[in-house]
């Protein structure tokens, strides 16, 4: 029994009350495609703002704090920037909500430059809303700052990004989620940075009338966009490449092939975001290629490296199958999944046909919500579990892991289906020469409603033990 | 001496009078109704992201249509009838107030009634003509790259349940061994890659400076409205001046340049096939001209969505072509 951080509880309350809400919204605007609810068109693309930018939110602060408790396993981060990051993350949401409700403001979460200021939408809402990235992004670039400081002072940086491995020495030994963590953080500072260049940006012009470009403008907002949720997805890898082995009773250590594989994804993560660019032509047509190469070239250390070591630490393991370590392996199955689905559509060639089409969420859903969701749910049950020590039903936890899955899989599996058909995505509703996209959504409606059934099992499930390892927390 | 017989002769001939106000009127009203209004409306061409404003004037009183025209939004709040019917029927899409005075809208009711009177009444779809669509067909391009996709995460699915099932019988794995094979994988996924790269590289939709176009067509995005023409448009106050395409035809088989550009927030510019699936695209930026060629061999209608969001009419935002 290990007693539980009690703000790693707190941002499993705030992720536990807030994914359910937005999950609800993304029904809800597949459910307008498909015909439903048609008074309530106006609130689609408002609502469509807030499902984005709440889960991308959601899923990267939930991904730091499962960062931040392992961290703490092995180091002190700050305790008052640890309390900082809850109370800014909480500020931002709520001025974050109040855009959206009262003024709805629907500039999509990439909020693409300059449509804040030219939509239907008040321009207070637009402010509000840039206010609460704002507070949102200084936060967050504090609490990255503050875990890299505390990484710092019991590793030195060098040391936990394995660069004696690649000299070929092997001490001090660094666990591979510090080594991905720090990878992470150190790109998640570089997505931030650029997050607040493009505010900066957009203040410049709200106070002064200066117009930005709008080629650099993109460039700068995918370069954030890009960065910040694929770092949240290797931040859910950490968590598995720590806790798993626990569960196949078998060491995942850090060596030298692990430190080439996860310096290579820092270097190439900061340049594979011009596979978002690719349908701008003006965009130099150099960048356009490395965008392939770097997407294309990601693809390696993940799968010879991560999906491989995954696969071997399991492999006629005496393996302890429970809710954590299920979702830890389906959690790596999505993310190979929608990662192969990313890889396709990062082809040039291909993405003529894709971009902007229901492919691209189609690939995203899975590597977030069978991936990075996955492997959330797996840390967080895990830490509950840990503290709790509660008996566990396994009839049960295969009943949620079997409702998730399919709920998930059947709801990307319409996404990719329109993807294919061409139709394209943020429509609230469909033209009649794409009729057969409302067919999808109703479709993709219902898998969504069998997964967040799923999920409420689940919820009781770690919910119960939560609870209780808040009275016992540190 | 040319001059001054030019200038007796624009004396001699111009309009005088009323009738030169009237067209200078008429002028001005179409001028505004390409700049403000033609976005979201048409005149006998069909309803788009607002109505087909062919014969309002007969539909509503002029005082009616002069404080809509000037003060949508007070109208909407005061829940009139008519403009409150008007957003249920088209989408709760409000129509924003342009800030419009009232001789403005005089001139812009002018050109209304004129450009009434010159069309004919617009032609319902048949709903048979929505029916007749059926149901789509996936094309190869699409087809290749979906089944490469189920093919790969089939593979994925059958070595992760293969592992998973393995821990049934649990046993000392060869670490050695598997690191040779990793050695192999990595090998293989190198190989692989840079065969991807290079055979798909080629297909990139990039522009040959080399290669003339037979036929370039300008494209300006706005919301919520294509508008083509054989000029550059470049800003709001190019529309109504330089002449637009109402209906582009363009000849099969013949290699067509677009120069797409925005004329307020991004767009995208996704040319859609006979078929109903994406056959091209390029994105609408504003400050900048994107340089789309296609050759399209097969005759018949393509349609031209929007596919980057551009706000509440993104999904009304749509044109066409035909070619021939």
């Amino acid at each position: 029994m290990r007693k539980a951080n009690s703000y790693t509880l707190y941002w499993m309350g705030i992720t536990f009350l807030l994914f359910p809400v937005l999950a609800i919204l993304g029904i809800y605007m597949r459910t307008v495609q498909a015909g439903g609810l048609a008074g309530s068109l106006t609130w689609f693309y408002p609502m469509m703002t807030l499902h984005g930018v709440g889960m991308v939110g959601v899923w990267y602060v939930a991904a730091m704090a499962c960062a931040a408790d392992i961290l703490s396993r092995y180091t002190e981060p700050s305790p008052a920037v640890r309390g900082l990051a809850l109370f800014g993350t909480l500020v931002g949401v709520l001025i974050l909500l109040v855009s959206a409700f009262l003024g709805k403001f629907a500039a999509g979460w990439y909020f693409l430059y300059p449509l804040p200021f030219k939509g239907e939408w008040p321009v207070w809402s637009a402010v509000a809303f840039l206010l609460s990235l704002t507070i949102l992004g200084a936060t967050w670039l504090l609490w990255s700052l503050d875990l890299l400081r505390a990484i710092a002072v019991k590793y030195s940086i060098t040391h936990a990004l394995g660069w004696h491995y690649l000299a070929g020495r092997s001490e001090p030994e660094i666990p591979p989620s510090i080594m991905i963590i720090t990878v992470s953080l150190i790109a998640g500072v570089a997505a931030l940075v650029a997050g607040v260049i493009v505010l900066v940006l957009f203040y410049l012009e709200l106070f002064t009338g200066a117009p930005s470009d709008a080629l650099l403008m993109k460039n700068f907002t995918f370069f954030f966009g890009h960065t910040i949720v694929n770092l949240a997805m290797y931040l859910g890898v950490a968590a598995a490449y720590e806790v798993l082995p626990q569960y196949a009773g078998r060491p995942w250590k850090s060596n030298r092939i692990v430190a080439i594989s996860w310096n290579t994804v820092l270097l190439i993560v900061l340049f594979a975001y011009f596979h978002h660019l690719y349908m701008d032509f003006v965009q130099p047509g150099t960048l356009q290629y490395i965008g392939q190469i770097a997407s294309y070239a990601s693809a390696i250390p993940a799968a010879v490296v991560t999906i491989f070591g995954a696969l071997l630490l399991v492999y006629r393991a005496r393996m302890r199958w429970n809710l954590a370590s299920l979702l830890f392996f389906l959690g790596l199955i999505g993310w190979a999944i929608g990662g192969m689905g990313a890889v396709i559509d990062s082809t040039i060639s291909a993405n003529v046909r894709l971009h902007n089409t229901l492919w691209v969420p189609a690939h995203f859903h899975t590597y977030m919500l069978a991936g990075l969701v996955f492997l959330v749910f797996a840390y967080f049950y895990h830490c509950s579990q840990e503290a709790a020590a509660e008996p566990e039903r396994p009839g049960l936890q295969k009943l949620v892991s079997f409702l998730m899955v399919a709920g998930a899989y059947g709801f990307f599996l319409m996404f990719y289906l329109s993807g294919a058909y061409s139709v394209p995505r943020r429509f609230a509703i469909y033209p009649a020469e794409l009729a057969h996209g409302g067919t999808f959504s109703a479709i993709a409606a219902v898998f969504a409603t069998v997964f967040l059934i799923g999920f409420f099992i689940y919820l009781s499930e770690t919910g119960r033990r939560w609870y209780k390892a808040l009275q016992t927390a540190s | 001496m040319h001059r001054i017989v030019a200038v007796v002769l624009a004396l001699l001939f111009a309009p005088v009078g009323p009738a030169r106000a009237e067209a200078d009127a008429a002028g001005q009203g179409r001028i505004l109704f390409e700049q403000k209004c033609a976005s979201c409306h048409t005149i006998g061409g069909g309803p788009r992201v607002g109505p087909d404003l062919h014969g309002a004037h007969q539909r509503r009183s002029e005082e009616w249509l002069i404080r809509f025209i000037t003060q949508p939004d007070r109208m909407i709040a005061e829940k009139d009838e008519v403009a409150v019917r008007l957003v249920e029927q088209f989408n709760r899409i409000v129509m924003p107030n342009l800030g419009l005075k009232e001789a403005e809208a005089q001139a812009l009711l002018g050109h209304i009634r004129a450009a009434s009177d010159a069309a004919a009444a617009p032609a319902e779809i048949p709903a048979a003509a929505v029916a007749a669509l059926g149901r789509p067909q996936l094309i190869a391009p699409q087809s290749i790259v979906l089944g490469i996709f189920f093919f790969i995460s089939a593979i994925i699915l059958l070595v992760f349940a293969w592992v998973g099932l393995s821990t049934r019988s649990p046993e000392e794995v060869n670490v050695k061994k598997a690191y040779g094979f990793r050695k192999a994988m990595f090998a293989t996924a190198s190989v692989v890659v840079v065969a991807a790269l290079a055979l798909t590289m080629p297909g990139a939709p990039y522009a040959v400076a080399s290669l003339k176009p037979d036929r370039i067509v300008y494209v300006a995005a706005r919301q919520f409205d294509f508008v083509f023409s054989d000029e550059p448009i470049t800003s709001a106050a190019d529309l109504g001046r330089i002449p637009t395409l109402q209906r582009l035809e363009l000849p099969a088989d013949a290699l067509v340049e677009f120069r797409v550009t925005s004329l307020d927030v991004n767009h995208g510019f996704g040319v859609y096939g006979p078929e109903r699936q994406l056959l091209a695209q390029t994105q609408a930026m504003p400050g900048y001209v994107n340089r789309l060629r296609v050759r399209l061999a097969q005759g018949g209608y393509y349609k031209v969505f929007c596919l980057e969001y551009c706000a509440a009419g993104h999904h009304a935002m749509q044109s066409g072509f035909n070619v021939k």
